[in-house]
């Protein structure tokens, strides 16, 4: 075999990690010499075959940050209405933790300033801030009895990420990436978008890749034409220059390969070829203006513009590359005043580009192997906050029960999950927590949760920590 | 019925044929004298004793064992199947004991045969005391004896007698000697973090006294560059960062702390002084500033405080990381295992591991004084905790009273600005995060589940039963003295390992932080024990472990992959070569500023910010500044970039630099486009290579031949090679314009530029 093609087999073979943990455990029954598998090179992004066939490839998570409120959204309540500016029934509050608490004593319960109303074949409830979302009610599946750990922002959304309300572990993302790697060759394996006043609390930690390799963690992509860090070449670096430097590299790397037989160098070679790749893919993906017009105003995208928007056409132009997970951030849903205005605002930002995503992808034939999950760390109470008797009226924090939903990927569209008692505040039935989201959205990338681990001071880690099920009446 | 089935079947249905067999063979009285008891005493008394009880399961009585334990019955008297023991020692579900092993069949059908007949116990068969878990790890090392070999000749110190005796044992032969060049750079790289200068290469290339090496080995060891290479890796491991975390993610001054660990290193303290200081230098009697600086190491804990959260969380959050972490570190234990419920594997309980939390449960994080979250204050001492401040007498005494102003001041518009003018007041000075024990030790008890809402027992600072006694009253002092008591079967193991694993890229045990029944077993058990010995022996002498490994054979090998060995050795795990590795985040850029003679060889003070690619800040909640550092401070090592633990400089965590969130042992080593990218364009490296490339110019203004040795001396500590020479020349010939630029940048990208070889 040629140097040539031991380097193309480096980069494109479907190989495991094999030299970073994976599976120690194990080899620490066998006899020493026993653990003789060849060391192979390692392409950690290589994509790999899941435990079971999977129904979907790649997930797009559009992230509200924030709380925001279902039951102005998905959680409809008539119920609300009658207790409307009560005070809330001491059995409620008793025992119960909330974020801001010495605020909480004087409020009042709160129903929903908007209409609901059914909506497509299934007849699934969703106000009128979402007619667009309303639109596509019989490809979503929405879940109103979501549960979380934390009523804080912080560690609620490091919770909706890796698991933990601790900040360190792997996020969701990273935990696909290692599990799948990708199928683009040409951009990360696991990309984060995001849109908004500022970044999410905890920022990169939220899409970090803890204890796995750094290989795992999500890219962010910056607005503009340089959505990775350095991708562009210094000034006076034609491409011609960068091609021929690269030569001279790659000829240079290939004879130390030579000479030391350490395929870490043929791993180097591949990865600089990738580099090269991405500095013409990088720009070509955020080029947006080769768009169909119609294709734009179905986002409301407006090529150059950094908007949420923007980013679920993106997100949908990265699935379609290959690239494994994609997170996608909307910042502004702590809702705990002026519900009203503010609300409405936000909403208008999501609804339509949240929608089109879910078209868009159908009409290629992409949602049947995409995910898409849309949702927050938690939702809010039907208790109200801010100042009572003024416009200046919001909702608190609240995790025991907050809608997320789900589309394409092999999830049952036109259906709702989960039942909350009259006023939203507790579930009823089929309660969802975290982990069972989590373990569902692995369950249809093929994988199962109890078995995506990684081994890391004397344990065996999983995104699901001891916990999860598979939501199944989420799946079709 | 599918052919694995079928398979299994025909495999079960053998064994249980053996097993009659087998037990048919022995004598009919008295299997649990002969069998059964010296296998619980050996097996399994060491976590199922009447003391630890593991998963409340004792095996010291027949009344106790009879009793079951958390999962119900163990032993079901006659039915040998249905009896949870069997199905532990077969290893058949996910309950499998003992850890880490099987039994032997003939002891497995004994506990089978002694249970289908009525498991009797006599009643005087009773444990008398708690024997220590039978784990090699858990008993004390004994200094083996130097083993012999054939090849007498290659052996230069006791390392390699272990070495060569396995090699021997396997017909190996050890690789020849690296190049005196590959030597010089590898020892440069693993105990300075810098390769040598074409000056330094050169002294030792022309040094022919026979003990050159020896000598070179010496003089990096007191080289003032070892305690910052050393002591970056001792950071990774102490989360060291100068921001909080969380989502606020604010400023904090530690870097005094980090001083203080360089400083150690190159003095080198004895290691049980070094862990003392660090983990309660603020309860011994006395204590120097120094002292004070050193307990900087578990203020390391990211704070998490932010508005409307409950303090109480994270301060026992923070506990929780300490009381981990010390596992970690000092024990190679996962002791956060124990948090929700008995470890699994290792013979700590949960009850012990809150013992072990109310050890470290009574510092003063931040003012108890304070209940309320104030974000105004957040980067004054009152969220960060007890300070050590370096001011004059008057700078403290201003800051007071300003201080106390600004608490005066309510919250609100119409103070703001005087608020901003008081704080804009305060004056200036270095502080250093310390602990400080509340003068009241805090209550502790257990939180079930983990949960610090729910409260169960309370419990008493105790160490864990299985490791050597400790005694007198406990707290952090009496812990960290337990801790650096020879009689502790792993500080020095554990401590020996993570040095031996920075010159080999992989430690004796491979799981260098698991020394539990769950780690791997070590490639070369006599040597670590001789090496934990050497430790302790040496007082504690950390450069005597550098010494005799940075001079053994084994580290002087050449690193290329010994194709022979592709069957029998492809992991390297006997040693026969030395391994190339990629150097660490810090490292990659050190290099770069050696080759291109920027370098700034300060060492020490305020963290300083080299350039980053634009939009490196923009994910965190707050924006911070990045203020490019100017002159000298913009060409620094690594090690002192600022370091925002939810935006860190993305150079570093490309190379897989820890994230400092929690403690690392072990840094990845990957190998990505990303780096690529880094390497090719990031402005800084673009910087340093264009330096490299005047650098050349002026140096060797005139022969072009001349100039590509330098190059390859500047970069590589080696000659070129004539392929080398054609290829950059080739490329200097199609670049006539841009001078040395392309070739320089190349050569910075090298994967040998970039690797110990």
């Amino acid at each position: 075999m040629t140097i040539e093609d031991r380097i193309e087999l480096y980069r494109t073979r479907r190989f495991f990690f094999r030299d970073c943990g994976v599976g120690l455990g194990r080899i620490a029954l066998g006899s020493l010499l026993a653990q003789t598998a060849p060391s192979a090179p390692r392409n950690p992004m290589a994509a790999r075959q899941p435990h079971f066939p999977a129904k979907a490839k790649s997930v797009i998570y559009l992230f509200m940050a924030g709380g925001p409120s279902q039951l102005d959204m998905f959680d409809y309540k008539p119920a609300l209405k009658k207790y409307d500016g009560q005070k809330p029934p001491e059995s409620l509050m008793k025992g119960k933790k909330f974020a801001f608490m010495e605020r909480m004593a004087n409020q009042k319960m709160m129903a929903s300033p908007w209409q609901f109303s059914q909506h497509g074949q299934s007849g699934s409830w969703v106000s009128e801030l979402l007619p667009a979302i309303g639109g596509v009610a019989d490809d979503i599946a929405i879940v109103t009895t979501m549960k979380t750990e934390n009523f804080n922002h912080a560690p609620a959304k490091v919770f909706a990420h890796t698991g933990s309300i601790v900040p360190g572990r792997p996020s969701i993302g990273a935990w696909i990436a290692y599990g799948l790697g990708s199928e683009s060759e040409s951009l990360p394996g696991f990309v984060s978008l995001q849109s908004g006043p500022r970044g999410p609390r905890n920022g990169p930690l939220i899409w970090g890749s803890g204890f796995l390799p750094s290989a795992y963690q999500g890219v962010p992509f910056l607005p503009g034409s340089e959505p990775i860090f350095n991708l562009k070449s210094q000034p006076g670096v034609t491409p011609e220059r960068q091609e021929r430097a690269l030569a001279a590299l790659r000829a240079l790397n290939e004879k130390r390969y030579e000479e030391t037989g350490d395929d870490e160098i043929a791993t180097r070679i591949a990865a600089y070829e990738t580099a090269f790749r991405m500095q013409t893919s990088g720009p070509e993906l955020m080029h947006l203006e080769g768009e169909s017009k119609a294709t734009l105003e179905m986002y409301g995208a407006e090529p150059g513009k950094n908007s949420f928007a923007n980013n679920c056409l993106l997100a949908r132009r990265l699935v379609e590359r290959g690239v494994r997970c994609v997170q996608v951030y909307h910042t502004d849903w702590d809702h705990h005043s002026n519900i009203v205005n503010n609300l409405k605002r936000v909403t208008r930002e999501v609804d339509k580009p949240s929608a089109a995503l879910v078209r868009d992808l159908k009409q290629r034939g992409l949602l049947d192997q995409t995910l898409v999950v849309w949702g927050g760390e938690f939702g809010r109470t039907p208790i109200s906050d801010g100042e009572p008797g003024t416009p200046n009226i919001g909702r608190n924090h609240h995790i025991d029960a907050y809608a997320t939903w789900l589309a394409g990927g092999g999830i049952k569209g036109g259906r709702t999950v989960g039942l909350t008692d009259d006023i939203g505040f507790n579930p009823v039935e089929d309660r969802v927590h975290v982990h069972d989201l989590h373990a569902t959205i692995l369950h249809q990338l093929g994988m199962d949760h109890t078995k995506l681990t990684f081994r890391f001071q004397g344990r065996d880690f999983r995104l699901t920590d001891v916990a999860g099920n598979v939501v199944r009446k989420l799946i079709a | 019925m599918t052919r694995r089935q079928r398979y299994n079947l025909a495999v079960m249905k053998l064994a249980w044929m053996l097993a009659l067999t087998l037990a048919a063979r022995l004598p009919a009285q008295d299997v649990f004298g002969s069998t059964i008891w010296p296998v619980i005493e050996r097996d399994c008394l060491g976590c199922h004793n009447t003391k630890l009880k593991m998963s409340n399961l004792s095996l010291a009585s027949g009344a106790e064992a009879l009793a079951g334990g958390k999962r119900g019955s163990t032993i079901v008297p006659g039915d040998a199947a249905k009896s949870r023991l069997i199905e532990a020692l077969r290893q058949t579900g996910s309950l499998r004991m003992p850890p880490g092993r099987v039994l032997p069949e003939v002891e497995i059908a004994a506990f089978e045969r002694w249970i289908r007949e009525g498991a009797k116990w006599p009643e005087s068969q009773v444990a008398k005391s708690a024997p220590k878990p039978n784990h090699w790890s858990f008993l004390a090392p004994k200094r083996p004896a130097e083993p012999a070999v054939k090849n007498a000749a290659w052996p230069r110190n006791a390392i390699d007698r272990f070495i060569l005796a396995r090699l021997e044992k396997e017909g190996i032969a050890p690789s020849a000697q690296a190049s005196r060049h590959t030597l010089a750079r590898r020892l440069y790289l693993d105990l300075t973090g810098l390769p040598p200068t074409p000056g330094q290469l050169r002294e030792f290339l022309a040094d022919q006294r026979h003990d050159a090496y020896p000598r070179l080995v010496e003089k990096l060891l007191a080289s003032p560059h070892f305690g910052e290479r050393w002591g970056r890796l001792w950071l990774d491991q102490a989360r060291y960062a100068d921001s909080d975390g969380g989502s606020r993610d604010e400023p904090r001054q530690l870097w005094k702390y980090r001083d203080w660990v360089i400083d150690a290193l190159n003095r080198d303290q004895p290691f049980d002084r070094f862990v003392v200081e660090q983990l309660a230098g603020d309860m011994l009697p006395d204590a120097t500033p120094a002292q004070l600086t050193a307990t900087g190491f578990h203020r390391n804990s990211p704070i998490q405080i932010e508005a409307g959260t409950d303090r109480e969380q994270y301060r026992v959050e923070a506990v929780v990381d300490r009381v981990d972490l010390t596992g970690t570190v000092f024990l190679g234990l996962s002791a956060g295992c124990a948090r929700c419920h008995d470890h699994k594997y290792d013979p700590i309980s949960n009850r012990e591991y809150y013992q072990l939390l109310a050890i470290f449960n009574s510092t003063d994080d931040w003012s108890e004084a304070r209940p309320r979250y104030d974000a105004r204050l957040h980067n004054l001492h009152d969220v960060q905790g007890p300070l050590l401040r370096f001011g004059t007498p008057e700078q403290l005494k201003q800051w007071d009273e300003t201080y106390q102003r600004m608490l005066s001041l309510q919250k609100g518009k119409e103070n703001e600005k005087e608020f901003a003018r008081l704080k804009a007041s305060l004056p200036q000075f270095p502080t250093t995060m310390i602990m400080r024990e509340l003068p009241e030790p805090r209550e502790t008890y257990i939180m079930q589940g983990g949960d610090y809402l729910r409260k169960g027992d309370r419990v008493e600072p105790a160490v864990p039963a299985f490791l050597h006694a400790a005694t007198g009253k406990m707290d952090r002092l009496a812990f960290a003295k337990w801790l650096v008591d020879p009689a502790n079967p792993l500080l020095a193991r554990v401590t020996v390992n993570r040095i031996w694993q920075q010159y080999f890229g992989r430690g004796i045990v491979e799981t260098e932080n698991d020394f539990g029944t769950q780690g791997t077993p070590p490639t070369h058990p006599e040597l670590l024990d001789w090496l934990a010995t050497e430790f302790v022996r040496s007082g504690w002498s950390q450069k005597a472990i550098h010494r005799l490994i940075a001079g053994s054979a084994v580290y002087r090998q050449a690193s290329e992959v010994r194709r022979d060995l592709d069957e029998r050795d492809p992991r390297n795990l006997l040693l026969a070569r030395q391994t190339r590795l990629r150097l660490d985040a810090e490292l990659v850029r050190d290099a770069s500023l050696v080759a291109s003679g920027l370098l700034t060889e300060t060492i020490g003070g305020p963290s300083v910010f080299p350039p980053q690619p634009d939009g490196a800040m923009s994910a965190s909640q707050i924006r911070k500044e990045w203020t490019e550092s100017k002159g000298p401070d913009r060409y620094r090592r690594g090690m002192y970039t600022f370091f925002w633990r939810v935006t860190p400089h993305p150079a570093l965590i490309v190379f897989d630099s820890p994230n400092s969130m929690v403690g690392c042992t072990r840094r990845n080593r990957s190998n990505t486009p990303l780096q690529a990218l880094t390497l090719l364009n990031d402005a800084a490296f673009f910087e340093m290579a264009e330096a490299l490339a005047r650098r050349l110019e002026r140096e060797e203004p005139a022969d072009a031949a001349k100039r590509l040795e330098r190059a390859f001396e500047i970069c590589l500590s080696r000659p070129p090679k004539p392929y080398e020479v054609d290829k950059l020349r080739e490329l200097l010939a199609a670049e006539p314009d841009t001078g040395w630029n392309s070739a320089a940048r190349v050569l910075l990208n090298l994967d040998e530029f970039i690797t110990r070889e």
